[in-house]
């Protein structure tokens, strides 16, 4: 039996193109990305139109067929997305958790928002783990959603100046999310306000309503917001939402300040403050009409990623294109197996 | 007359069908089951929605409270409910199976695959309920190993110290104490959180101060097989799926976690008559030419971290990289 087409999506990338991650309900065998916008276009520096995947070993993480169009013209060259001007392809992930490959940096900057300076091929919204943050091993083993990212590094918008600067770490792509939502973050600082506001290493997904719970260690100071000191131990309500941030009902002005860890603590002080999802405390006030927020797609635990799932890198010459593209995935199936494994995968 | 000679063996005749197969299968393997037993189990009704809400009331304040004798009432307070909502998901498998499998295959395979349906169901149950603890819940660092590492191998400071924030949130011990008895190298177990880890940490946990090895237990009665050891107020259940990240520890080891915790830290929601359905599709059904059947299993399932204050947990690493 030839490969059956299993399923048909399509996106639309934002103005500054992310990385997209495709669900497979059923597996893959055959993945084949077409690019309608760039398919229209005869742009001068030339854009991947088509990517296909074949699964059974084939290809490598972050590889695949890269048909392009010619500069200026419609003429299409066919090549692997490792072939020399070297592109990011595409990545099946059939797991949790999958770290990709390591890479060695030189630096991350002591500055509001941090700068890490790393040879990449990572895109936008990428989530990596960072560790052996020579100088800032505060941050070693945390989690960060990266951001403005460019082949020789990115920035770090949940991470504003945490002490001391880092002469070098290593990195790791990780999965965009855990595999249970609303899950626990790590929070890189607190401020000191009527009602605080939290800052955590990744864009997070809690909504105005939902309770939390801090796990703070005393050498991050903040203790306070540690439920056992809450009043009646009640769970904080998120008041407001910004993607990195997030503010409770909780007056810490009176607290103590909140900072990670100096790097010289490690290993032996407490990491990392972290924050939990504890439910929620939607309400409806009949006298005012105002309603508190519910969220039914964010609040129940529920899973937060599809497993298996394609990684479509975005980028020029990479299956998930560039800001505004239109693009469409084809997954098959084949019934017998794989081309060269008889074993359905 | 000549008379053909000679003896006939193996040697020169060999057997016709050269193997046997032996009286019974071999065991499949299964991992230990260690994720699912220490929580709530609930059950969700039909036609009345996919989520599930599990709710609580916080406790009330014990400021103030005392009358003066002025007649003047003490303020009134307005109880605070937490909900904590889950949403029901479905898993399934199937094994289609071709009817010369069947027409040639001279054991049972229908059955067999049955079984293997029925591994896989309790086998997903508890890998989905320890992605639910490995997501969800807030970790702390090991820090008084001595392997260097950030997070650093296990030690009894570490372990008392998850003691303290689970006492600290007043949360419940999950397994009752087990009565010292008179019988050589063997201690009492006081009543117990429960910790759940891989298999990795096995050698470990041995070396942690005050370990009290499962053999060293005053009864063996009731214990479960995949427990392995007592530490201070927790009793440790291991098992080769236990959650764990490769290459993020400081010195890019892998790190695993540790959740560990009380009573109604966490749920199960099963739907009603949705449990574990398994089924077979006759070949007149799958396929055209009636030659393909099919098996399936599948399963509805939502899951919830109850109670954060009453779960927490370590981060580790070995003391030699595994």
């Amino acid at each position: 039996m030839a490969f059956t087409l299993i399923d048909q999506q399509t996106f639309l990338q934002p103005a500054t193109a992310v990385t997209q991650y495709i669900g497979c309900p059923s597996g893959c065998d055959y993945f084949v990305s077409t690019n309608l916008t760039q398919m229209a276009t005869t742009n001068a520096t030339g854009r991947v139109v088509r990517g296909e995947w074949y699964g059974g070993g084939l290809f490598a993480d972050n590889d695949g067929l890269r048909w392009t169009k010619t500069n200026s013209t419609s003429g299409i060259n066919i090549d692997n997305f490792s072939t020399t001007t070297a592109s990011n392809g595409f990545t099946y992930v059939p797991i949790f958790p999958a770290p990709q490959a390591a890479l060695t940096g030189t630096t991350i900057t002591n500055a509001s928002p941090a700068v890490a300076t790393v040879t990449n091929t990572y895109s936008e919204g990428d989530q990596v783990i960072i560790y052996n943050a020579v100088g800032m091993q505060q941050i070693s083993g945390m989690s960060f959603t990266i951001s403005s990212v460019s082949s020789s590094g990115f920035t770090l918008l949940g991470l504003n100046t945490p002490g001391s600067a880092a002469t070098a770490f290593t990195v790791r792509k990780v999965a965009p999310v855990m595999p249970v939502l609303p899950q626990t973050y790590q929070i890189t600082g607190i401020t000191q306000a009527s009602q605080g506001v939290v800052t955590v290493s990744q864009v997070h997904s809690y909504v105005v309503g939902q309770c939390v719970e801090f796990s703070i260690p005393a050498s991050c100071g903040m203790v306070q917001l540690n439920n056992f000191n809450q009043p009646q131990s009640k769970p904080p309500i998120i008041t407001a939402v910004t993607a990195y941030t997030f503010t409770i009902n909780v007056n810490t002005t009176g607290y103590t300040a909140f900072a990670l860890p100096a790097s010289t603590l490690s290993p032996t002080a407490q990491l990392f403050p972290t924050v939990a999802p504890q439910g929620q405390n939607a309400s409806y006030n009949p006298i005012t009409g105002v309603q508190t927020g519910y969220n039914f797609l964010q609040v129940p635990f529920h899973s937060g990623l599809f497993i298996p799932y394609m990684i479509l890198p975005a980028g020029l010459l990479s299956p998930g294109g560039s800001g505004g593209d239109r693009i469409v995935v084809d997954i098959y199936k084949m019934e017998r197996g794989t081309l060269n494994s008889p074993v359905p995968s | 007359m000549a008379f053909a000679t000679g003896i006939t063996g193996i040697q020169n005749m060999a057997p016709e069908l050269p193997l046997q197969a032996s009286e019974d299968l071999l065991s499949t393997p299964m991992f230990n089951l260690i994720h699912s037993f220490g929580v709530d189990l609930h059950h969700a009704e039909s036609y009345v929605g996919q989520t599930t809400r599990m709710s609580r009331f916080e406790r009330l304040s014990t400021d103030g409270g005392q009358l003066d004798g002025s007649g003047i009432d003490p303020s009134s307070e307005v109880p605070v409910r937490t909900d904590i909502d889950a949403k029901m998901e479905i898993y399934a498998k199937s094994i289609v199976t071709n009817e010369q499998i069947i027409i040639w295959e001279n054991s049972k395979t229908l059955t067999k695959f049955t079984a293997l349906l029925g591994g896989w169901l309790r086998e997903k149950e508890d890998l989905l309920m320890r992605d639910l603890f490995s997501s969800s819940v807030s970790y702390i660092n090991c820090t008084g190993g001595l392997n260097g590492d950030q997070p650093s191998n296990i030690s009894l400071n570490d372990v008392n110290n998850i003691e303290n924030i689970l006492l600290g949130n007043d949360a419940r011990s999950m397994l009752t104490s087990l009565e010292a008895t008179n019988k050589f190298a063997t201690a009492g177990v006081r009543d117990a959180f429960i910790a759940l880890c891989s298999t990795n940490l096995s050698s470990d946990l041995q070396k942690v101060q005050g370990v009290l090895l499962k053999s060293a237990y005053p009864t063996q009665e009731g214990i479960r097989p995949e427990e392995y050891c007592s530490i201070s107020r927790f009793r440790f259940f291991v098992s080769s799926k236990a959650a764990r990240t490769p290459g993020i520890s400081l010195k890019g080891n892998t790190v695993y976690t540790i959740p560990m915790y009380g009573l109604e830290a966490a749920a199960k929601i099963e739907q009603n008559n949705y449990t574990a359905v398994i089924g077979y599709r006759p070949p007149w059904v799958v396929s055209s030419v009636a030659q393909n059947s099919q098996l399936y299993a599948k399963f509805a399932i939502a899951r919830a971290i109850t109670n954060q204050n009453w779960i927490s947990g370590l981060n580790v690493t070995t003391f030699q990289p595994s």
